[in-house]
């Protein structure tokens, strides 16, 4: 009797009926639309006002190669690395996850949903900046514009993949959360979150710059300038990517 | 496989967790069609053991089969034909009852229609609610409206209505009804007697973590020469069964 039952999977109306009940969770949950749209704006202001307007390379400003690069960066890993894994160990807590494990929806339907819904968000909130800087403080495009999409987008999946091995690994709810605050906070330091990489040791620098934050910081700027990228950081978002996939494949459960 | 194969059937399940003995070597058939009432005092070990025939948890030792599939190692499977209502579950707290509907109606080939689900639980009128400015009881019923949303083969139902006020308790009975007519197997985790001597062909009192006898409503009266079930009850148990109600 069991011959006629077959594991049907749910198709992609479902996967879209997830994504859209995940953005509509969102869009009711105002409190939660700060940090991804506000922030980068108030970063960008206040780093804004404190940049000179000389240029450093190929016609572009401090704004342009230190600032706005930074400001992406931190929108990315922020929500990617600190929101996402907290949504998602609310969903445990709440016993969200093990209601659905009951259905014949998968684990990676929730994460694939919530990596959409917060890319919608991450690109809202970077539109509104990248409209303040350049119609307030006079920021120039990148050179290259098409290789700092592909870079911003390589450094976005890799922000995502940090916040899947924390959300993979984390022993509890609350540990995500945590967990997600140290790696965000650590990262950053090292990648130059803290006055830039310069101000550091070089051997701490070094680490930094091969570490998702730092990589992704120096990519953009690169690319922004119109410059060759560095292969060792386009190499490091990319291993970020894979082993990020592998882990979350390997150990994200429903409970 | 045979035709008289149980559509559920547990083998001698054992669970503990650290020094606590959950579920201590239980054993159950339950045949095609039938509704089996899981007696028992709190802790007693029935929802662990029906948590064990959805698959949500690994037995110790032992081995749960639902329609001939493995609970672990075919969960995939038995996902489609299984529909559960978990005790104590909580939806996603900002999506309306008829959005979360929609999105669990979406895992299965051939779900009810959205709307049939709302009426047998009686939430038509809520269907714009979201989920936590529900009632207890309305989001209780919205959880079983769910696990009704696939046409499930085999339902188990924790706690079907506690918490319950009189009438909507009526209309889950009533639902159960339909579900039984349709020749769905049902596990029935109750405290209500009244609940249980309705609906159940057969009862398994548990008591810590073992069956202590598992009859007809009425078989078990007899068994225990008490006056009704609710006797009966105390007399097999030794317990007063709490009025969590």
């Amino acid at each position: 009797m069991s011959t006629d039952i077959h594991a049907r999977h749910p198709g992609p109306r479902s996967w879209l009926a997830m994504v859209r009940y995940e953005g509509t969770m969102v869009a009711r949950d105002t409190a939660g639309l700060i940090v991804p749209i506000g922030l980068p704006l108030l970063i960008l202001v206040t780093s804004s006002s404190a940049v000179g307007d000389e240029v450093i390379a190929n016609g572009r400003t401090a704004l342009d190669l230190y600032v706005i690069p930074l400001v992406l960066t931190m929108v990315i890993a922020s929500i990617g690395v600190i929101n996402m894994p907290s949504f998602l160990a609310y969903y445990r807590r709440a016993g969200i996850l093990r209601r659905l494990s009951v259905t014949p929806a998968s684990p990676v339907m929730v994460l694939v949903a919530q990596v959409a819904v917060s890319a919608i968000q991450a690109a809202f909130g970077i539109a509104v900046a990248l409209t303040v800087a350049f119609t307030v403080f006079d920021a120039n495009p990148p050179a290259d514009l098409g290789a700092t999409v592909l870079v911003f987008l390589l450094a976005m999946a890799a922000m995502y993949a940090v916040g899947m091995i924390v959300a993979a690994v984390s022993p509890t709810p609350n540990s995500a959360v945590a967990i997600g605050l140290v790696a965000f906070l650590g990262l950053g330091a090292l990648g130059g979150m803290f006055g830039g990489r310069a101000a550091l040791p070089d051997a701490v620098a070094a680490i930094g710059e091969r570490l998702p934050f730092g990589a992704a910081v120096e990519a953009l700027a690169m690319a922004w300038a119109g410059g060759a990228v560095d292969p060792l950081h386009l190499l490091s978002l990319g291993a970020t990517v894979v082993v990020g996939t592998v882990i979350a494949a390997a150990f994200f459960r429903w409970d | 496989m045979s035709t008289t194969a149980p559509a559920i059937h547990a083998e001698n399940l054992h669970k503990r967790y650290r020094q606590t003995v959950a579920v201590d070597d239980v054993s159950l058939r339950v045949e095609e069609g039938e509704v089996l009432g899981i007696l028992g005092t709190n802790g007693a070990g029935k929802t662990t053991t029906v948590e064990m025939i959805a698959g949500l948890r690994k037995p110790d030792s032992g081995r749960v089969t639902v329609l001939g599939l493995d609970a672990r190692r075919d969960r995939a499977r038995l996902r489609q034909v299984l529909g559960v209502q978990l005790q104590a579950s909580y939806l996603h707290h900002a999506l309306k009852a008829e959005e979360l509907v929609h999105m669990y109606r979406s895992f299965y080939p051939d779900p009810r229609p959205a709307a049939e689900l709302l009426d047998l639980v009686g939430l038509a009128d809520q269907r714009r609610t979201i989920f936590e400015k529900l009632s207890g009881g309305q989001q209780q019923r919205l959880s079983i409206a769910l696990a009704l949303a696939g046409r499930p083969r085999v339902v188990i139902l924790d706690e079907l209505t506690t918490g319950l006020d009189p009438r909507a308790r009526r209309q889950m009975w009533r639902t159960v009804e339909q579900l039984r007519d349709g020749n769905v197997t049902i596990v029935l985790v109750s405290h209500a007697m009244e609940e249980v001597e309705r609906l159940c062909d057969r009862v398994a009192l548990i008591d810590r973590g073992r069956i202590i006898a598992l009859d007809t409503p009425a078989g078990l009266v007899r068994q225990a020469r008490a006056a009704d079930l609710d006797d009966a009850f105390v007399a097999l148990t030794g317990k007063e069964l709490e009025n969590t109600e």
